[in-house]
């Protein structure tokens, strides 16, 4: 009797080491964003772009989708966010991965924008902020995948025009991008995390091609334009720090 | 039997003013009935306040409210008397339309309020009219609603704009000629010049959609349209401060435009017609124009006579006549 409670208890002692929960934690990523360097403050006509002119930006905003992570054994950890940024809500600079398992993360990467799966009329959820980035050109689907607006002097001559980078799936071409950035290993145990996710916007106008504003007021409808900014899009996000929080 | 009524009458009278003092009549109930909002699935969720929601009682205190000159201190006034259902909901000049309201989050202008329809209301209440509680607390009616609706027995201005924000979250419009011929499954099209109008619209050759675009034709914020050289009123930036918001206004919902003209804050243009000419060539340039403008070096969008008619066209299928006449957003006197 005495030897079987014995059992008993050593195979419930047992039973508990094995279930005992693993840890996990909340990853924020949190955005901030430069212009070629500096620090990016709303409607300042003071940045230098490759074309020649000084630029201001207006107005800012963006979706990442499809955000993961993956750890050093390429498993991939992925929370289903689809995130707006808006430059008018500051809230919107920081997001949140909840209930990220224990591992060691090694990658993030994202959709810039939306992929075919929710680019479609009425893919995202009936908000007000999302019916605000509808794309409705007769003939397109989906939504803005980013509104990048503002002004510029032309070629500092003194003559300020305006610009409006818009980009989204324009005749049958999907154009979002996917990017994928290493991280210094985020050794994520029972704790949370933030990674600085860098996005320099004057990135959006060179590298590899200069973008030019002039001839580019609005550019919701001209594929040309949509691949260059796309193109450009590789060197717009770098990782800054990543830390315990 | 004529006698009799009126004796029946002035007893309840009696009896009235006999319980004024004491306690709640044992008529009254507080058992509100909650009220079912209907709109189409296109249109967004709407934020309720937890605090108030929606009653049928509270919802026809707030129309009665909204037509009844005792809310104003001389009696003199009434929200109805500016904001007019056959105008849905606005008139002459510079009054703002109330029409699917229960989806702002700013309100005026200027945006000088933000937050809630309550929030607003109280403001109209207590700011705006100065509304004077005793006169509905005197009167024969107001304490048993206000008792049905919110089981007070005191009347306050809050319960009063919260009475008004419940009737403004029913007053919906959607069902234009629009939502009939441009959302599927009605089997009604569209003639040419709307269809033409539509792709002017919401293509970058007019570009009105990024303005005034989704299901509410509203995008809910502010911008420098370019009406002036030197904005005056100074619009937003009176509110904050702040000199990049010289000039922006809040985009009014193009819902029931036909019906809710002179157009502008200020009531410049007397018809569609002008309005459109104004985009089409009569921008002017001033140091916050927003970047959408992005003829306005050109004055405008140029758009040929005929495409001038087809956007029209298409205004007008913002109206909504079921809307004007619906019994439901009438005076209940
Ligand atoms: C004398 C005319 C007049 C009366 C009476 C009046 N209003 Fe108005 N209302 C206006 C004008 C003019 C505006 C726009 C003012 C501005 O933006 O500065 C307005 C704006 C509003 C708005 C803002 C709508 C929006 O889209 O931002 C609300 C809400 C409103 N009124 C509610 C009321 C209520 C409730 C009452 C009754 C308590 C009322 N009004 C009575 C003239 C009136
Ligand atoms: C940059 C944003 C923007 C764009 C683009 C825009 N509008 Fe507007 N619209 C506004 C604002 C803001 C107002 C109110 C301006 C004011 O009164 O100061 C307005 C006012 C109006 C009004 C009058 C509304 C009223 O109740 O008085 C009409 C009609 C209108 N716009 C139609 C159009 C059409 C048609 C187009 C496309 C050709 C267009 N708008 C493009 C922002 C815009």
């Amino acid at each position: 009797m005495l030897r079987s409670t014995i059992l008993l208890i050593f195979s419930l002692f047992l039973l508990t080491q094995c279930t005992k929960k693993d840890g996990s934690g909340t990853v924020t990523i949190q955005l901030d964003h430069s212009v070629a360097g500096n620090a990016f403050e709303v409607d300042q006509l003071k940045y230098a772009c490759q074309a020649g002119h000084t630029y201001s930006i207006v107005n800012l905003k963006y979706y990442l989708s499809e955000i993961k992570l993956t750890d050093k054994h390429g498993q991939i950890i992925s929370r289903g966010n689809i995130h707006l940024f808006d430059i008018q809500n500051p809230a919107s600079a920081s997001l949140n991965l909840d209930n990220i398992p224990d591992g060691d993360y090694t990658q993030l990467s994202f959709v810039f924008g939306l992929s075919e799966i929710q680019n479609v009329d009425g893919g995202l959820i009936n908000t007000l902020e999302n019916i605000n980035m509808e794309w409705p050109i007769p003939g397109d689907q989906g939504y803005h995948y980013m509104k990048f607006e503002g002004r510029y002097d032309s070629l500092n001559t003194g003559i300020v025009r305006s610009f409006n980078i818009h980009t989204g799936a324009t005749k049958g071409n999907q154009n979002y991008l996917e990017i994928t950035l290493p991280i210094q290993t985020l050794i994520l145990r029972d704790n949370n995390w933030t990674i600085h996710l860098q996005m320099d916007l004057n990135e959006w106008l060179q590298n590899p091609t200069t973008f030019d504003f002039v001839g580019h007021e609005a550019i919701m409808m001209d594929q040309s334009a949509q691949e260059i900014i796309k193109a450009n899009g590789g060197t717009v996000f770098s990782i800054g720090s990543v830390k315990k929080t | 039997m004529r006698i009799l009524s009126t004796f029946i009458v002035f007893l309840i009278l009696v009896l009235h003013s006999c319980t004024k003092d004491s306690e709640i009549p044992n008529s009254w109930t507080y058992n509100p009935t909650p009220y079912l909002l209907e709109f189409p699935d296109e249109f967004p969720q709407m934020q309720i306040e937890l605090a108030n929601p929606l009653t049928v009682e509270g919802v026809q205190l707030g129309r009665r409210l909204y037509y009844d000159q005792l809310l104003h201190p001389a009696g003199m006034h009434a929200c109805s008397e500016c904001h007019l259902q056959q105008s849905s909901f606005s008139s002459s000049a510079e009054v703002l339309p109330h029409i699917n309201l229960g989806w702002n989050s700013t309100f005026l202008w200027n945006g000088k309020i933000s937050g809630t329809l309550e929030d607003i209301m109280q403001f109209e209440v207590d700011d705006f009219f100065h509304a004077d509680m005793n006169r509905l607390e005197q009167d024969s009616l107001y304490p048993r609603l206000f008792f049905e609706a919110f089981g007070t027995e005191t009347i306050t201005s809050t319960y009063t704009a919260r009475a008004l924000a419940q009737f403004l979250r029913t007053v919906i419009s959607s069902n234009a000629r629009y939502d009939n011929v441009f959302l599927p499954g009605s089997g009604e099209f569209p003639t040419e010049e709307e269809q033409n109008g539509y792709d002017i619209f919401f293509s970058e050759k007019g570009d009105c959609f990024h303005c005034h675009g989704g299901i509410l034709f509203t995008d809910n914020n502010f911008h420098n349209n370019g009406l002036d050289t030197q904005p005056s009123p100074i619009g937003r930036s009176a509110i904050t401060g702040n000199p990049n918001d010289l000039g922006k206004f809040k985009s009014p919902t193009l819902r029931n435009i036909a019906l809710t003209g002179p157009y502008m804050h200020d009531g410049r243009y007397t018809t569609l017609e002008e309005v459109i000419d104004f985009y089409s060539e009569g921008l002017k340039i001033s140091p916050t124009i927003d970047p959408l403008m992005k003829q306005a070096h050109k004055g405008g969008i140029h758009l040929t006579g005929k495409e001038k008619s087809d956007l029209l066209a298409f205004l007008h299928t913002l109206t909504d006549t079921t809307f004007i006449t619906n019994p439901a957003f009438n005076s209940p006197f």
